[in-house]
């Protein structure tokens, strides 16, 4: 089970969260032969890590928010297998990460335990269930408008949506939720799905997961409150689907409702959306 | 310029912007840059650099800039909460409506 990464950690040197990434990049190489790409070199010659990055599977280690690694994966248009932001790490294992640039016990735990976790990772397949609500029909019809050079679809009928662009297609007591052109287009291209957690209860308007390209990271914000029954699993490697199509091949997951009821009178129509998201293009520049 | 209502209550009223942890913010303004609502404002010459300077033109729900803070600095309401406040309200402007 030795899996080979390309790996680009940010190598952060001010803080010590930088250090962790290139901490775990180097436990990488020595457990299972993994190569490292070098962000500063990688900056000043491509070429020199071209073949390594198309050939393995590429694991971006970011150190905090800034997204050093992220941004730099995305300006060269690589494609993201796995992703690991020490801050978020630490949060989720409860370790704090001190002041000091140095690694002392607790950063080096949380090194040991980030390993953990991504070494046994591929065993845990997301086991899928059945998608219901694939009802959405398959030739759906939009309204367009044009801003500049870029098109933005509205599909007109039967879906909802929030004030965040982001829709709900409801078919009985589930749904399918995705997000709308006009998030596609203001991240430009998707690089990379993080998905909710299968059978995780999620409030309306709570966290769905994220997706992110090189410019920034998008929290997907349900329409609706449920569980999470299924996750469009094919974005996991093709994220661009996204961009493609937010609605057809791009959904996001599909839950299991609560109380649709109660989240519809938070939630509008086409008519209204159409306007809003109008309004939205017009004021800021894509 | 934000919307002034967000689901038909009068955004004014909804609790919702982001808090600067100024113990963990290190003024690199990656916040400011990020937001096209100019929630924030930098002040160069003050010892808080950079404030919340109009929460009203945060959109309700999004904490999208507190992915871009490497110290992590920005912390936001409760959703939930904030969910119910919208609910409440609407109530009351139905009830007066
Ligand atoms: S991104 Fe974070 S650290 Fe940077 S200025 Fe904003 S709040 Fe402060
Ligand atoms: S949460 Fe969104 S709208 Fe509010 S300040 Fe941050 S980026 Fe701007």
């Amino acid at each position: 089970m030795d899996k080979k990464f390309a790996v680009l950690p940010c190598n952060g040197l001010d803080k010590a969260a930088g250090s962790l990434t290139r901490e775990i990049a180097m436990r990488l190489v020595e457990e299972t032969g993994s190569e490292i790409i070098c962000p500063v070199f990688y900056r000043v010659v491509d070429a020199r890590y071209n073949k390594l990055a198309e050939e393995n599977p590429l694991l971006v280690i970011d150190g905090c928010g800034t997204r050093c690694a992220s941004k730099l994966a995305g300006e060269k248009g690589l494609k993201i297998a796995g992703k690991i932001n020490i801050n978020e790490e630490a949060k989720k294992n409860n370790v704090e990460i001190g002041a000091s640039l140095r690694l002392g016990e607790n950063e080096l735990h949380l090194c040991d335990l980030v390993l953990k976790d991504i070494l046994k990772e591929e065993e845990k397949e997301i086991k899928g269930e059945e998608n219901v609500a694939g009802a959405v029909p398959e030739n759906l019809e939009y309204e367009k408008f044009t801003k500049d050079k870029f098109i933005f679809r509205i599909p007109k009928e039967g879906f909802y949506y929030n004030e965040n662009d982001c829709w709900a297609y409801v078919v009985g007591n589930k749904a399918r939720i995705g997000v709308t052109d006009f998030v596609q287009k203001s991240l430009s291209d998707i690089m990379f799905f993080t998905p909710p957690a299968m059978g995780s209860e999620i409030e309306q308007f709570g966290e769905a997961g994220s997706i992110e390209s090189g410019k920034a990271v998008f929290e997907i914000i349900s329409p609706v409150s449920g569980m999470i029954t299924a996750i469009n699993e094919e974005l996991l490697d093709f994220p661009e689907y996204i961009n493609d199509n937010p609605y057809e091949k791009g959904w996001i997951a599909e839950l299991k409702l609560t109380d649709f009821e109660s989240d519809k009178e938070l939630l509008i129509g086409f008519d209204e959306y159409f306007e809003i998201v109008k309004r939205k293009v017009d004021e800021f520049h894509v | 310029m934000s919307e002034n209502t967000f689901m038909g209550v009068p955004r004014d009223k909804i609790d919702w912007a982001p808090t600067i942890d100024y113990t963990k913010c290190d003024y690199c303004m990656e916040c400011d840059k990020f937001c096209p609502h100019q929630v924030f404002e930098v002040r160069e010459n003050e010892e808080k650099k950079l404030i919340v300077k109009n929460p009203n033109n945060c959109v309700v729900f999004c904490r999208a800039c507190s992915k871009t803070c490497g110290p992590d600095a920005l912390s936001f309401p409760n959703k939930p909460e904030t969910t119910k406040q919208i609910k409440e309200i609407r109530k009351e402007l139905e009830g007066n409506g």
